[in-house]
Parts: C-alpha cells; sequence; structure tokens
C-alpha cells in the first residue's frame, strides 16, 4: 500500500484508503435506508475533502466551536445579505419595530436596520440624495430571544438532538439578549457615537426549575464613533462581539466570529459598496493553557495564602476583512469578502505537578484565510452565501479555544480546520426556502487520528408556505453525518464473541424531518419575527450515530426520537454586533 | 516667581501630607549588638513562658484564634509578653525563657501549632507572635530590666511537612490499608505518620514491598504545610524517613525515627545539617542578642550532633562578644544518667576517639570539636523522683538525698569550654546547674487533681483541697528557690492554675487578670527576693543535713528534709533550709531525741527569713539545731548577722 493513499491513520498503521472513494456502501453497516440519498452525497462530500486526502494528526477541538449560547444572538437573524455602509447604516437612529414600519420593509418584522433587501441600494443611493438628517440622539433598547418547551413524548424533555457542531435551530434551549445603546450625534464633530451593552442569558430559567439565580454575560461593552475624523472612517473600542454574515439556519457565522476586548477602524468608501475593516484584540479562555493560579506564601511573612499568577498569557487576534458589493439592476447585486485572521499567543511558564519545578510553554500561532460570494436580490430577503473559511495552528481551535493534542513541540502547528458553508434563503409568492449546508474537517496537532478528529456536515432545508399574512407552515428536513478518528466496534449481542473494531473511523448519520405550523405577528417573511411556533421534529438516529453516545444515554439506545413542543423566536433592534 | 511659588505650596502639601499619615520607620532599629549580659547563670529564675497563652498584646496578628479550643490559636503575642514584663519584674522573673519563634506548620489535624514546635521555617518568625521588631523589642525592653531571654529551639525535627507515598498514588492517603504478609488481614497505616522500619519506610503494592518509599512535601500555604526552610531541609537526604518511633527503648528509633505526631526526624548526623543548624539557630541570637537556648528533645539526636552543635554555637558567639551563653537541654526521661548524658563534658565521659574524629569530620573552621556538649539539662529525673514523688504522693525524703547523690557522677563536674561561667569567668559545672522545675508544658501542673493523679486523700480518695495542695505547692515552691540549680517556674504557676495534661495545662494567663495579690504570686515573689537576698542559696555550696526514710503518722520527721548552703562561690553566706512536706503533722529533723547537726558554728543564732515574726534558731554548742514546723511548712535560716 502506498503511504499517499492513506487518507485516515493511526500512528503509522494505515486504516484507510483514500483511493476508494467512499460512497454508500462505505457506510453500510451502519446506514439505515432513509438516510441513503443524503449520507452518499454528504459521504461523497466528505471522503473527497482534500483534508482527508492528507494523513492525519491527533485533533482536539471541540467539535461545536461556536455553540448557540457561544455566537447566537442579535445576529441570530436573516442572514446577512450585502450590508450597507455600516458607518452610514450606524449613525441612523436604530430601527423601531412598530407594525406599521416593518410592513414597509420587505423583510417585514425583521428591524435590523442593516438588511441587505431593501436598505443596501438605499445606503448605496443616499450620499447622492439630499444630505439626510442627523442621526437621533437618545437611548435605544433591542432584544433577540428565543423560548420553547418541549417533550420527547415520553415525558422526558425535548433535547437537541444534533451530533454535529452546528444543527438546527428549532431545537435549541432558550437564549436571550437585551441590548442597551446610546446614541449621540455630535454637531462639533459630525461625528456619530454609540455605546452598546449587551446582556445575555440562556437556560434553565426561573419557570423551568424555580431555581432565582441567573447567570449573565457581558456579550458587548464598547462604544463606536462614526464618522470621526474623516467621513466614512468608524474607530471602536471596547469588549464585543465582532462579526459578519450568518447562516441563520445552523445559527452559525461560518467566516468571522470573534469575542475580543480590543479595538478597531472600518473604513467605507464613498460609494457606499465597499469597505474595509481592521480589528485587533485580546482574549483570556479560562484554561491552564492561558492561565495557572497558585497558592503561596504571602510575602513578609504573613499569614495565609497568596494566589500568584504563574501562567498569565493573553491570546492576541487581529483580523482583516475587505468587502465589495456590485450592483446588478436596480437592487441586486453580487457580494465578494476575503478575509482574515492572525492568532498569536506568547511563551510562558507554568508549574508542573511537582511543586516548585515549572515548564516553559512554547509560544503558538496561527491564522486564518477565507471568503464569502454572494448574491441577493434586495427585493426581499433572497440571497445565496458561499463562505470558505480555512484555519491554521491556534486559530483551528477558535478564538475562545485552547489548543489541545499538541504537536511534538507543545505547540499547535499542524491543527487545521476547513469549513466551507453555503446558506440561502429564496421566497416568492406564499413560498419560501430557507437552506443551509456544511462540511466541517478538522485535525488536531499531534499526529495520528483520534477522537478529536472529526470530519462532519449537514445539509438542511426548511421551506416555508405562508397560508396567509399572519402565518403557514414548515417543514425542516435535514441530513448530518460526522466521522471521528477511531475504529468502529460494532456492537455485540450478550454471549456473541466480540469482533475486531472495523477499519473504518467511526462513522454516524442522521436523518430529520419536522412540521412547524407558525404564526408570524409582523407578516409573511422567512425572517419576519417574532414567529411563534408548534414544533415537530422526527429524528432517525442511525447505528454510528447512536454509538458516539456514552452507554445508557437514551441516545445511544434509541433509533427514532421525538420533539414535540412550542417556541418563540424574535429579535428586536438587535444587530449591534456587527463590526465587518 | 508664580511657578516657584506653586512649587513651594506643592512640596508644603506633600511634607504635610506625609506628616499627617507619619513615616514609615521602626521605632528600634534592627541592628542589635550582641553583648554578655548575664552574670552566674545561678543568680537567674526562669519564668517559662507558652507565648500565645501569656498575653495577646496585638490584635492585628489573631489569626484563626479560637480561645475556648485549648488546642488552637489563642492570641498572645511578643507584644503583650512586653506590656507585662512589670508583672514578671514585681514576681521577681530574672530570665524568661519563650516558647519557640520560628514559623511553624500553622495548624494540623485540627490542630495549631500555638506551641511552635511544628517548625517549619527555621529562617522566619512566627507571624502569629509578631515580627522580627516585636521579638527584638521584647529582648530589648527586657535586657533593659535585666531580665535575660532565652529561647526554646528544637534541632531533632521538623513539622509534619511531608507524607510517605507508601503506595505511590501521590497523594496522602489515611488511612492506608496494608495486607498482612501471609494472612488475610489488613492494618491500617497513615503514610504522614507510619510505623518506624528500620529500614526506613518502605513503600508497599499489593504484590510487596518496592523499596523505600519517596516523600512528598506538602503544599497548602493556608495551613502553612509547605517545604522547609532553610533550603537544605527540602532535600529527602535530610530525614531519617524511618517512620514513627514506638519504642524508645530502642536506639535507632529513640534517634532515628519521627517523633510521634508526624514530626519529621532530621537527620543531624550529616555534617551540611549540623551547619545548617548552627546557623539557624544562632542567626536568631545574632538578630536579637537572646541569652540562651533551652533545647527541644535532646535525647532523640546523637551525642555528636550535640558536640557539634554547642560549641559551634559558643565560638560563633563569642567571637561577636557574647559569652556565657547558656543552652540546657530537655530530655523527657526519669533516668538520671540518660539525662545526664548530655553534659558529660571534659573528660567526665569522653567519646571513644574514634566518634570523636567521625564527628571533627564535619568542622570546616579548623577549630577541632572536644567532649563538651550542653551546659545543662531541664531535672527531669527530680522533677518525678522528688517533687511528683515526694512533694505530691508524699513520699520519704530519703528520694531526695538518692537522687542527688548521684549528681555529680550522672551529670559531671567539668564546665564546657566557653559556655556558662560565674562571676571570676571561670566554669560553673553541670551539675550545679541543672534547671529545676515543678511542672511544664508537658506534664500537668502540681495543683492539678484529675483523675487518677495526685496529691488526693489517701483515705477518702477525694481531691484535697485548694488550701492544702496550695501549702503543698509553696512547699515544693520553697525546695525549688533554694536548692542547687536554677528555678524555673512554669507560668501560671503564681496564679494557682490547675491544669492537667497538654493542652489542659496551657492555659490562658490573661483569665486570671495578672493578680499579683495572689498568694501564690506573693509566695513566688518573697522566694524571688530570698534567693537574691541570700547567695547561698543560688550559688553556695549544697549539703544535705536532714533526709527520712520515715513517713508514718508518729515518727517525728516524717516527710521532713533539711539542707544548708554556703562557700563555692557564694563566700561566707550561709542558710539552711528546713522543709516539712508532710500534710497532717508537725515534723522536725530530728529521731530518737538527737536533732539534726548543722554546719554553722556553735552559738549561731540562725533567724528564718522565710516566716512572718523572724523566730530565731540558736545552734547547740554540739552543733545541733532545733526546729518544729507545722504541716506543710518550711523554713529559710540565715545568720542573724546576715540578715
Amino acid at each position: 500500500m502506498r503511504r499517499d493513499d492513506a487518507i485516515f491513520t493511526r500512528g503509522r498503521t494505515l486504516v484507510y484508503r483514500a483511493g476508494v472513494r467512499r460512497s454508500g456502501p462505505e457506510f453500510g453497516p451502519r446506514r439505515s435506508r432513509l438516510h441513503g440519498v443524503p449520507s452518499a452525497l454528504l459521504a461523497a462530500a466528505l471522503c473527497a475533502s482534500p483534508s482527508l486526502a492528507a494523513a492525519q494528526t491527533e485533533p482536539t477541538v471541540d467539535p461545536k466551536p461556536a455553540t448557540s449560547e457561544g455566537a447566537p444572538p442579535p445576529a441570530d437573524a436573516p442572514p446577512a445579505p450585502p450590508p450597507a455602509p455600516e458607518a452610514g447604516k450606524q449613525a441612523d437612529p436604530p430601527a423601531t419595530n412598530d407594525g406599521a414600519a416593518a410592513q414597509k420593509r420587505e423583510g417585514a418584522g425583521d428591524v435590523k436596520p442593516a438588511e441587505p433587501k431593501a436598505e443596501a441600494p438605499k445606503a448605496a443611493e443616499a450620499p447622492k440624495a439630499a444630505e439626510p438628517p442627523p442621526p437621533e440622539s437618545g437611548f435605544f433598547l433591542g432584544s433577540y430571544g428565543r423560548v420553547g418547551a418541549a417533550t420527547d413524548f415520553r415525558k422526558r424533555p425535548g433535547r437537541d438532538a444534533d451530533l454535529v457542531a452546528r444543527g438546527s435551530r428549532l431545537d435549541e434551549s432558550p437564549y436571550f439578549e437585551l441590548d442597551v445603546q446610546r446614541q449621540d450625534y455630535w454637531k462639533a464633530t459630525g461625528t456619530t457615537t454609540r455605546a452598546v451593552i449587551t446582556l445575555g442569558t440562556s437556560a434553565p430559567l426561573f419557570h423551568y426549575n424555580a431555581d432565582f439565580t441567573i447567570r449573565m454575560a457581558v456579550r458587548n461593552l464598547f462604544l463606536q464613533a462614526n464618522n470621526i475624523v474623516t467621513k466614512g472612517l468608524s474607530a471602536w473600542v471596547g469588549s464585543r462581539m465582532y462579526r459578519g454574515d450568518d447562516a441563520y439556519l445552523i445559527d452559525y457565522w461560518p467566516l468571522d466570529n470573534l469575542n475580543t476586548m480590543g479595538g478597531g477602524l472600518r473604513y467605507d468608501f464613498a460609494n457606499g459598496r465597499t469597505f474595509i475593516a481592521w480589528h485587533a484584540g485580546l482574549n483570556q479562555p479560562r484554561t491552564g493553557f492561558f492561565s495557572q493560579t497558585v497558592a503561596r506564601t504571602p510575602a513578609l511573612n504573613q499569614v495565609g495564602a497568596a494566589n500568584v499568577n504563574i501562567l498569565d498569557r493573553q491570546k492576541f487576534i487581529t483580523s482583516l476583512k475587505a468587502s465589495h458589493v456590485v450592483k446588478v439592476g436596480e437592487t441586486a447585486g453580487v457580494k465578494a469578502v476575503l478575509y482574515g485572521e492572525l492568532h498569536d499567543i506568547p511563551s510562558g511558564q507554568r508549574e508542573t505537578e511537582v511543586k516548585g519545578a515549572f515548564e516553559t510553554l512554547p509560544a503558538d500561532f496561527g491564522y486564518v484565510v477565507g471568503a464569502q460570494f454572494g448574491a441577493f436580490t434586495g427585493r426581499d430577503a433572497s440571497h445565496v452565501n458561499l463562505f470558505i473559511r480555512y484555519a491554521g495552528g491556534a486559530a483551528a481551535y477558535g478564538e475562545f479555544g485552547t489548543p489541545f493534542q499538541l504537536a511534538p513541540d507543545r505547540t499547535s502547528a499542524g491543527a487545521r480546520e476547513l469549513w466551507i458553508t453555503l446558506s440561502g434563503n429564496w421566497e416568492t409568492g406564499p413560498l419560501g426556502l430557507m437552506a443551509a449546508g456544511y462540511f466541517r474537517s478538522f485535525r488536531d496537532a499531534s499526529e495520528g487520528l483520534d477522537y478529536n478528529d472529526v470530519d462532519e456536515g449537514i445539509i438542511m432545508a426548511r421551506p416555508h408556505f405562508f397560508l396567509t399574512e399572519w402565518g403557514g407552515i414548515a417543514t425542516e428536513i435535514s441530513y448530518q453525518a460526522q466521522q471521528r478518528g477511531v475504529r468502529y466496534q460494532p456492537p455485540t449481542p450478550p454471549g456473541q464473541p466480540i469482533p475486531a473494531p472495523t477499519n473504518d473511523p467511526v462513522m454516524g448519520g442522521l436523518f430529520r424531518i419536522g412540521f412547524v405550523p407558525f404564526l408570524n405577528p409582523a407578516g409573511k417573511g422567512s425572517y419576519s419575527r417574532p414567529q411563534l411556533r408548534l414544533i415537530y421534529l422526527l429524528t432517525h438516529r442511525d447505528e454510528g450515530a447512536r454509538s458516539m453516545y456514552p452507554k445508557d444515554d437514551v441516545f445511544s439506545l434509541r433509533e427514532w426520537e421525538h420533539f414535540f413542543g412550542v417556541g418563540v423566536e424574535w429579535w428586536f433592534n438587535a444587530q449591534t454586533t456587527y463590526g465587518g | 516667581m508664580n511657578r516657584a511659588r506653586s512649587s513651594a505650596a506643592i512640596l508644603g502639601l506633600v511634607v504635610s501630607g506625609f506628616g499627617s499619615t507619619g513615616c514609615m520607620e521602626f521605632e528600634d532599629p534592627p541592628e542589635v549588638e550582641l553583648k554578655t549580659n548575664v552574670v552566674d547563670w545561678r543568680e537567674e529564675i526562669i519564668y517559662q513562658v507558652l507565648i500565645d497563652r501569656f498575653a495577646d498584646g496585638d490584635w492585628g496578628n489573631n489569626f484563626s484564634v479560637y480561645p475556648s479550643a485549648p488546642g488552637k490559636w489563642h492570641g498572645g503575642d511578643w507584644k503583650g509578653l512586653e506590656q507585662r514584663l512589670d508583672y514578671l519584674d514585681e514576681l521577681g522573673v530574672t530570665t524568661l525563657w519563650i516558647s519557640p519563634v520560628v514559623k511553624n506548620v500553622y495548624t494540623d489535624a485540627g490542630f495549631d501549632a500555638y506551641h511552635g514546635y511544628w517548625a517549619q521555617d527555621l529562617t522566619q518568625p512566627a507571624p502569629q507572635f509578631g515580627d522580627l521588631a516585636a521579638l527584638q523589642s521584647l529582648v530589648k525592653a527586657a535586657h533593659g530590666r535585666n531580665i535575660k531571654v532565652i529561647l526554646d529551639i528544637v534541632t531533632n525535627h521538623m513539622g509534619q511537612l511531608f507524607f510517605y507515598d507508601i503506595n505511590g498514588n501521590g497523594q496522602a492517603d489515611d488511612p492506608l490499608n496494608q495486607s498482612v504478609p501471609g494472612t488475610p488481614n489488613v492494618f491500617k497505616e497513615n503514610e504522614y505518620d507510619p510505623t518506624y522500619d528500620v529500614r526506613g519506610v518502605q513503600a508497599e503494592t499489593s504484590l510487596g514491598e518496592s523499596g523505600l518509599a519517596p516523600i512528598i512535601f506538602a503544599h497548602d500555604p493556608a495551613s502553612n504545610h509547605m517545604p522547609p526552610f532553610p533550603e537544605i531541609l527540602q532535600n529527602p537526604l535530610a530525614y531519617n524517613r524511618k517512620g514513627r518511633t514506638y519504642n524508645f527503648d530502642d536506639p535507632d528509633q529513640l534517634v532515628r525515627g519521627d517523633f510521634p505526631g508526624g514530626l519529621k526526624d532530621v537527620n543531624t548526623e550529616l555534617c551540611p545539617i549540623r551547619d545548617a543548624m548552627v546557623d539557624a539557630y544562632t542567626r536568631w541570637i545574632e538578630l536579637t542578642d537572646i541569652d540562651g537556648f533551652r533545647i527541644d528533645t535532646v535525647k532523640h539526636v546523637e551525642n555528636g550532633f550535640w558536640r557539634h552543635f554547642t560549641q559551634k554555637v559558643r565560638q560563633r558567639l563569642a567571637a561577636k562578644g557574647k559569652t556565657n551563653f547558656f543552652m540546657f537541654g530537655e530530655a523527657f526521661d526519669g533516668r538520671d544518667q540518660l539525662v545526664g548524658s548530655f553534659t558529660k563534658n571534659g573528660n567526665d565521659a569522653p567519646p571513644p576517639a574514634d566518634e570523636l574524629a567521625t564527628d571533627n569530620q564535619c568542622v570546616t573552621d579548623g577549630v577541632p570539636l572536644t567532649a563538651d556538649m550542653l551546659d545543662s539539662v531541664f531535672y527531669f529525673p527530680q522533677q518525678f523522683q522528688v517533687i511528683r514523688d515526694v512533694f505530691r504522693y508524699r513520699g520519704p525524703t530519703s528520694n531526695i538525698q538518692k537522687l542527688w547523690a548521684d549528681r555529680a557522677v550522672n551529670y559531671g563536674v567539668t564546665p564546657a569550654q566557653g559556655g556558662a561561667v560565674n562571676a571570676s569567668g571561670q566554669g560553673v559545672s553541670p551539675q550545679k546547674l541543672l534547671v529545676n522545675f515543678l511542672d511544664n508544658h508537658d506534664v500537668p501542673r502540681f495543683l492539678f487533681t484529675g483523675a487518677g493523679m495526685y496529691p488526693e486523700d489517701p483515705i477518702f480518695g477525694t481531691p484535697l483541697s485548694l488550701e492544702t495542695r496550695r501549702k503543698m505547692l509553696h512547699n515544693a515552691l520553697l525546695f525549688l528557690f533554694t536548692e542547687e540549680g536554677i528555678p524555673c517556674v512554669y507560668y501560671g504557676t503564681e496564679q494557682d492554675f490547675q491544669g492537667g495534661n497538654d493542652p489542659g495545662n496551657r492555659e490562658d494567663l490573661w483569665t486570671s487578670g495578672y493578680d499579683m495579690a495572689a498568694p501564690t504570686f506573693q509566695w513566688i515573689r518573697r522566694l524571688s527576693e530570698i534567693r537574691r537576698k541570700y547567695p547561698a542559696l543560688s550559688k553556695g555550696d549544697l549539703q544535705i543535713l536532714w533526709a527520712s526514710d520515715r513517713t508514718g503518722p508518729s515518727d517525728p520527721d516524717a516527710n521532713v528534709f533539711a539542707f544548708e548552703r554556703t562557700g563555692g562561690d557564694a563566700g561566707d553566706s550561709y542558710s539552711i533550709v528546713v522543709i516539712n512536706a508532710n500534710i497532717e503533722k508537725e515534723g522536725s529533723p530530728e529521731f530518737g531525741g538527737q536533732p539534726m547537726q548543722v554546719g554553722a558554728a556553735p552559738g549561731t543564732v540562725l533567724v528564718d527569713v522565710l516566716n512572718e515574726g523572724g523566730q530565731t534558731y540558736p545552734v547547740t554548742n554540739d552543733g545541733r539545731l532545733s526546729i518544729k514546723l507545722p504541716p506543710s511548712s518550711g523554713a529559710v535560716l540565715v545568720p542573724e548577722s546576715q540578715r
């Protein structure tokens, strides 16, 4: 066997030939017939992946990079279309959420001021029109929220059944954000400043468990000045979620999704369709990779114990983004984004388990390169976006991630992650179709394959049929699969000889179909919010998927899963996170 | 000009700001000049202070104080002791023996190191007692009153700083189940305090032993279970690592076993350890000008160490101007020969030549070691055989005579070179320097009446009244203050404290209100005055005049004891001490109609300087003296001409 034929290795043992395109039959033993077509498609994608074609090393990534709580909220809004120039957008007072205003916009109920649909063209044309009135000064509130209650038909709680990192939103647990903004227009300079405070919290909620305590995060605390120094230039400093466009259905920001404390600059060109944005920030995840606090005897012979930070290093992240929209016709356009990040972690030292003995942690480095290509109609929320993102080194573990399963030199060199995401929405008459899918391949920095080396993906569609202006019915159909770098051990009935593990990495698949009658008080539209839902999801989990859960977890036992409940989702003026 | 005025104003504000908060400087600069503060240690009256229990002078160092629990910190400190020097001055005390000053493991197994015997850092002061400045201030204040200070030190062991990782799992297992080879049985072991093993504590798995168990130092700053200092004590080789001593009659266990309670035995046979101990403890003297060492657990350390330690300490201090530095050891043992073995100086009992040669291999300064060791020891055999058996149990006074008969042989007649001296600079032999005591922090107080303890009524088995016991105590104190040697009073004795065994005998002195009118306080004050006034009682040679085997109710001399002191370094000073230790009847040093023969010339009129009235007693022409004493009483007679 030629070594370059191998796509998975365990140490030096080749266990998988890349020369054979893995189609359906390769997953046969663990595949339900229900999964045949989608799994074949996904498997083909997995096996064709360039990252799979290389011998792997052990990963570690938390297979769920950005959790729903970690990244979702404000932008949980529609798939960001080509945004209006941020500076101009933010100079406007936050949009109101009165019904009339919503009606005026095709995104009915979606009050994101930056909605591409109608806003983009306007923004582009605005500078040439009459001078707009100065932005309104004052306090503004915004919110994103989703709440649901569900059961599994067995009187147990409905539970998020996704196997992959980013799955359906419908079974996500409650999450809530409150945006408080203060906007001021300063006549002396023509600058508009906006201070943003965003508080976020998540389940469990008081009415579920009677627990009066709450854990709340400050998701934003920054001030941005627009049109500062020169028109089109904006600057911000503070603690900030920093994001671009999302893929709504899978609750994910495929290109850029940063959480740092720092600052940034953005310049919007006069054409209103081009901008560049730069940001630099710091964070320090709460793990022993970044900090180590030990107890020491206090100085000067004082009694008690004092905490000393032996290891105290931060991750420095800087990003650069360039975006350009090409107009097509009156309202439509094509959008292209180039994106890059650099991650730098300085060296440090920490105390080993042998007290008084120290070890050095080498400096680490990472990078991200990515691009986005999109198109939108501008008349409604119809659009499509393709995201490609490749992260190497420390960046492969995410901006809040801690490198693990390191290379022999104890750096994350060699770790890598590829995301290819497709997201879109199409609306016509009483019909709407939202769709999303991604393929992800992650390898950690250690040599050989292990559990944390992951290939996964999902394809998902949510057709809407608007029965009237105020509601309709939607379905959601998806298939997701995941492959991990460990060999599959077939289950063995009691008393039977235990077979050898297979030569294949374990792979599980999950098919789901859902029926979601909904009400849209703000009018019809795929992104119209608020939206009240009755949700039923039926999930089929194949044998491989069940094998990924620990013994006695019901998910390791059940082939079929039900999720039945109610849910609501809203967003009002909640779009303050976008920086690029 | 304006700018200059502004600057001046700002400067003025800054200066006044500093002035309003006070400048950061200590009242007593730390420079200490070493001096010899003692003329003759026999003139001293030692008062043993358990710092944590004497006086709380600084609430700022009260960390985790629980006064209601006898085994916890109570808050006493050096500042408190300094503030109460008036009290001690009034009592007549001339030397303070203070409990250890070095930093300890703060707490272990629910008990605190308020006593100071669980050392962790020999280079730092225990913060619960104050800082170095407070200790220096205490010593300086004491010296200002001509009160000397003796420091309690421990060289045998450190606190419970590490555990033996017997099963190799890296954690301290308590208890650890260990199998009994060849049986299905298991026994419980404690990795902090495992049983002695002559080979060293062995690592053990279910398959059997696997060599010496590694030791692992604890790291808990909050309880100060931290690696020890000086750093050489962080080396596993610095310890014998043989586990807990269970048989003190086994010489190897005695010297190389851990002290029960997990106190880790230091390998004092190593030359670097010997030097480290000299450095660590001499430094405290250099920092404070303290005048002597009381050394803990001396019988658990080999003689070679004592030769090295005592001689190098003396030489180092003498080179810096401090001589007559007094070192006495504690061997908690009733065996007179054993206790005396640590004061055999010169040729009293020289070690074998090869042993001394081995000891000299540790000498690096070119001054070879001799046979000399300690100046003195705590006279534990007397505490057992006299204080307990005669004064508390009312045994025959011939016990005293028997014990003292071997004093010269057992404790030696040769002074340590460079050791304790008299006013003329001549060495004082150990047998004359023994530190006498009635009780201390390791034994029940004299007045204790707990179950199974004397004194109690021999017929009805009920405790004797406090009044009776106090009389007995006063008699014992009379003996303590007039016998040969140095009296040592345990704090609280003057307030009639009655605590039992540790920690019951470690009461808070502040509960007494520091009552200087208390009867025993006044009694000690009187004894101190008498001892200081009549040199014979401190420096005179001692001759027993009367001792008796008789204790019966019809025996006139039952429990009577008498001795005279004169000569020696006391010159012509002369005194006779007569004690009736019987609590029920009068007593007289006479038998068969013959009173005791005394050394005073016939016709000498002796006067009782102890009791009210100053009763006189003439010496008969045949040199005898008749005196009758009430129950539990005594007399100190001096020639009327010396009164």
